[in-house]
């Protein structure tokens, strides 16, 4: 099959960007997408041309670093997958394939479709974990959790911090993101002690960033690639109404 | 009070004041409309329902927080979407929605702008008399006379759709904002937002209809 890539190229964070337009020749369906673009990648270098930058580490759906918006969906089409997990088969032969990084001011553009996501980082800093030192693994019964419990923090667990999110949210809102994180921890016996102050900290920083604010749109939801639900936002609502109204933070 | 600046401030803060002037402007609809169904029960007693309302010595004191929480309402949600359009300075060239958008939540702006533009006409008119001709004190013979006009009725039925557009996001959209999202509650609080969106624009919409085809007083 032959594709079409029309594709973001910004030589640095202060240039202006603008699409450039690759053929991508002879490639067959089972190819990731990326693979098509290591083709294109290929073919520039060997023309002395500057190959396309772009994020990429496992490759297989676990790392969160791919950050790439395929035809106007961070992760492209695919239900509940990363932007690597992604393949042709999901495109026609002469398909035309816009490629953007993913969009928002707390993600600044490094180079053509790397973006700098250590907003994120920043706010797990200010609060996504527990200070005290557990040790080793405990006797599993001393601290009973719930078994739905268990499972929902786990689910929350699962977000891989890529920022699909920020990337699909109108307003450019990290609130699916911080709310996994403080879910994961407030659904925890662990996590308790400190969950006053870290929802405040979190969100704090969240909005330090420069993060739109969240108007319950739900586009979140439906990129994720980790199916993290909004019903985690909904409990950073009530976290954060916690701290704010009922404790002594 | 430095938490409640903080509360204030922050973009949880915004949307749980923005969600429960919603709630509250809702209620507001069902009281409003309550009155305007009196409209069917003939000129006498709507007259004397409205003049039972001007003579209420509580009335100041309540348009006063109706108007407070439509400002607090626009304001708050101003400042927000103000800060959403800096928080995307390059904006995509292409952007497909997954499903997660409604026609409700997209159009949120437009229809607000609409209701605005609405509430400023509806009041400055059938309040204030302003622009209009109403050589009547009657608040029937008014309300009669305004909407006999196929402009103003179309326009006021136009404008109840996106109420209803409006309302069926932001009714199930504050519950979520106040924190209640629970497996067993919210598909209810879904299909009763939905249904709250339709039966209350919907019956709204049939005053306009009714008073047109009513062609003014007979």
């Amino acid at each position: 099959m032959n594709l079409t890539l029309r594709v973001w190229r910004q030589k640095g964070p202060k240039e202006k960007g603008h699409f450039e337009t690759y053929q991508v020749q002879d490639v067959t369906p089972e190819m990731s997408f990326f693979e098509a673009l290591d083709k294109v990648n290929e073919e520039l270098i060997t023309a002395g041309r500057e190959p396309i930058a772009f994020d990429h580490d496992c490759r297989e759906g676990i790392c969160g670093t791919c950050s790439l918006t395929i035809n106007g969906q961070p992760h492209g089409p695919d239900e509940a997958a990363t932007g690597c997990q992604l393949h042709l088969r999901a495109f026609k032969s002469g398909d035309t394939i816009t490629i953007e990084p993913f969009r928002a001011r707390a993600f600044p553009v490094i180079k053509d479709l790397v973006i700098d996501r250590s907003a994120l980082d920043r706010v797990m800093t200010a609060g996504g974990f527990v200070s005290v030192n557990t040790g080793s693994a405990a006797e599993a019964n001393s601290i009973l959790v719930p078994k739905d419990k268990s499972d929902a923090a786990m689910d929350a667990a699962a977000c891989i911090g890529c920022g699909a999110c920020v990337a699909a949210c109108p307003n450019a809102s990290a609130m699916l993101f911080v709310s996994a994180k403080v879910s994961h921890f407030a659904l925890l016996p662990q996590g308790k002690p400190e969950r006053d102050r870290r929802v405040l900290a979190m969100q704090k920083q969240m909005d330090l960033e420069g993060f739109g604010n969240c108007s319950n749109e739900s586009e979140c939801e439906a990129v994720c690639p980790k199916e993290i639900k909004v019903c985690n936002i909904a409990r950073m609502n009530r976290e954060f109404l916690r701290a704010i109204f009922w404790s002594k933070e | 009070m430095r938490w409640l600046f903080d509360f204030l401030n922050s973009s949880i803060g915004k949307k749980v004041t923005v969600g429960l002037a919603g709630l509250l402007l809702c209620g507001f609809l069902l009281t409003h409309l309550a009155g305007n169904l009196i409209l069917f029960a003939g000129q006498a007693k709507f007259n004397a329902y409205a003049e039972f309302l001007e003579k209420n010595p509580l009335l100041p004191a309540l348009e006063i927080g109706l108007a407070a929480l439509f400002l607090i309402h626009i304001i708050v949600t101003l400042y927000a979407r103000w800060q959403n359009w800096q928080a995307r300075p390059v904006s995509y060239e292409m952007t497909v929605s997954k499903g997660g958008r409604t026609w409700g939540s997209r159009t949120m702006t437009y229809t607000a702008f609409l209701l605005l533009g609405f509430i400023i006409l509806h009041v400055a008119t059938l309040k204030y008399g302003l622009a209009t001709s109403f050589t009547e004190d009657e608040v029937f013979q008014r309300v009669m006379t305004f909407l006999k006009s196929p402009w103003m009725a179309g326009f006021y039925v136009l404008t109840m759709a996106g109420l209803g557009l409006h309302l069926s996001h932001g009714f199930e959209s504050a519950f979520q904002t106040l924190g209640v999202n629970h497996p067993k509650y919210t598909p209810v609080i879904k299909a009763a937002g939905i249904l709250f969106a339709v039966a209350v624009a919907g019956t709204f919409a049939v005053i306009p209809l009714w008073a047109y085809w009513q062609g003014g007083l007979k």
